[in-house]
């Protein structure tokens, strides 16, 4: 009885070793245009009646790591673009940047690289756990069973960002972020989705229509 | 040699009704699946329907991508107790559509998904006899699941594991493929409650559950 007991326990873990370690990839099929995500915001107390003109960078800030430099390749040229015919489709006036617009339009690719510590997935199921060992041993850390492990991931992402020219913070010297976008997801340096991710983030803000 | 002939012939005479006698003891023996308390195994391909507010709020697409395994313990009554193990996933994508949050208006394809590795002890309750060729029964299950609710927008993720409680209640029928046999099938209807309370999902991750499966018994 204790041999078919042990055999069973055995047999109910391996199966459900095999059963937990199918891991799926939900969106593996996902094409680069569904992968993208447009998140946008701006601010409620701005009356986006009151501007008038526009003016946009003539480059693309990188932002790797806290590091930027402006680029100005084709796809970061599409950008630009895009923006502008967007803005000018909603009824701004495109300026140049000494004519006094009353919104400036920056345009930046951020790049972030974190190196993170992960456990294996069913770790985690055990994190809220632990509580109740260990309240007599002060002074006692965690340590690190094997089955951690370090991973690197790098975000990258558009962000996009409407500065309120026309009423500046003399107080703090900064211009007002009225209105921002992100882009993010697989497909973002896909040069034939350019037009559809400038196209999207006017579209889902229809605050700003004149 | 007259003598020696009639006490051959009541020789004979003794083993013949010795034998007659003995023959139906050996067919009217119970079977040793009635005689001992004896082991099951069963594995099942379950499809799985959601229902409330799992199904009106998060995912309302039926899974075909459900197993598990069952040991069980039939006793000498009508129950039978044991343990099963298994993996539910259900999973949905919907198109893109506009979500508003904290941090803004979030436009994106959603794909939702959620896993689970239900791992529960239950109890049979038999309507028929251990040889009967079916066997019609109700269930009550409970334990814990291993959950893993993610939602992904596009290609980002949120992800929530946690291991919740689970309960289960069913009827179904085993089908011994031969009298007195060792394998058979077995067809189960079951509703499967995990409490979650998490995003979209408000209480309770329900779902009913068909199964089909296979069993072998020994004792």
């Amino acid at each position: 009885m204790s041999k078919n007991f042990k055999l069973t326990c055995l047999l109910l873990s391996f199966t459900l070793v095999g059963l937990t370690s199918c891991t799926k990839d939900p969106i593996s099929d996902i094409s680069d245009e569904e992968s993208l995500v447009y998140i946008t915001n701006f601010d409620k107390s701005a009356d986006f009646k009151e501007y008038k003109t526009f003016s946009i960078v003539d480059s693309v800030l990188l932002v790797d790591n806290n590091k930027s430099q402006p680029v100005l390749t084709d796809i970061d040229r599409d950008l630009l673009e895009g923006l502008i015919q967007n803005m000018q489709s909603l009824g701004y006036t495109y300026v140049s940047p000494n004519a006094n617009p009353d919104v400036g339009i920056t345009a930046s690719w951020i790049s972030n690289t974190y190196l993170s510590v992960t456990s294996t997935p069913y770790n985690s199921y055990w994190g809220n756990y632990y509580g109740g060992y260990g309240g007599g041993y002060g002074g006692y850390g965690y340590g690190s069973p094997s089955y951690y492990q370090y991973s690197q991931t790098t975000e990258s992402y558009w962000l996009i960002s409407m500065l309120d020219f026309k009423n500046p913070d003399t107080t703090n010297k900064t211009f007002n972020v009225i209105w921002n976008a992100q882009i993010q997801g697989f497909g973002i340096d896909n040069t034939q989705l350019i037009s559809k991710m400038t196209s999207s983030i006017f579209a889902q803000s229809p605050y700003l229509k004149k | 040699m007259k003598n020696k002939s009639l006490i051959l012939l009541l020789f004979v005479l003794i083993q013949v009704v010795t034998y007659a006698q003995d023959k139906p003891k050996l067919y009217t023996l119970p079977s040793p699946y009635e005689r001992y308390n004896y082991s099951l195994a069963t594995f099942r391909y379950t499809g799985a329907v959601p229902i409330g507010n799992f199904s009106n709020d998060y995912i309302d697409a039926p899974s075909f991508k459900n197993y598990s395994v069952s040991l069980e313990w039939v006793l000498q009554n009508n129950l039978s107790i044991g343990g099963e193990i298994g993996s539910t996933y259900f999973d949905q994508r919907i198109a893109r559509n506009m979500y508003e949050s904290s941090v803004g208006t979030i436009s994106a394809v959603q794909t939702r998904t959620l896993s689970q590795y239900p791992i529960q002890v239950f109890a049979n309750y038999h309507f028929q006899g251990k040889n009967a060729r079916v066997q019609p029964y109700i269930q009550l299950s409970g334990g814990i699941s291993m959950l893993d609710y993610s939602l992904y927008y596009g290609s980002l993720a949120d992800q929530y594991q946690k291991i919740k409680p689970t309960y289960g209640v069913g009827v179904g029928s085993k089908f011994l493929f031969k009298q007195d046999g060792a394998w058979g099938a077995d067809v189960r209807v079951k509703y499967q409650g995990t409490a979650l309370k998490y995003d979209y999902v408000k209480n309770t991750v329900s779902s009913v559950n068909a199964s089909v499966g296979i069993f072998y018994r020994w004792w």
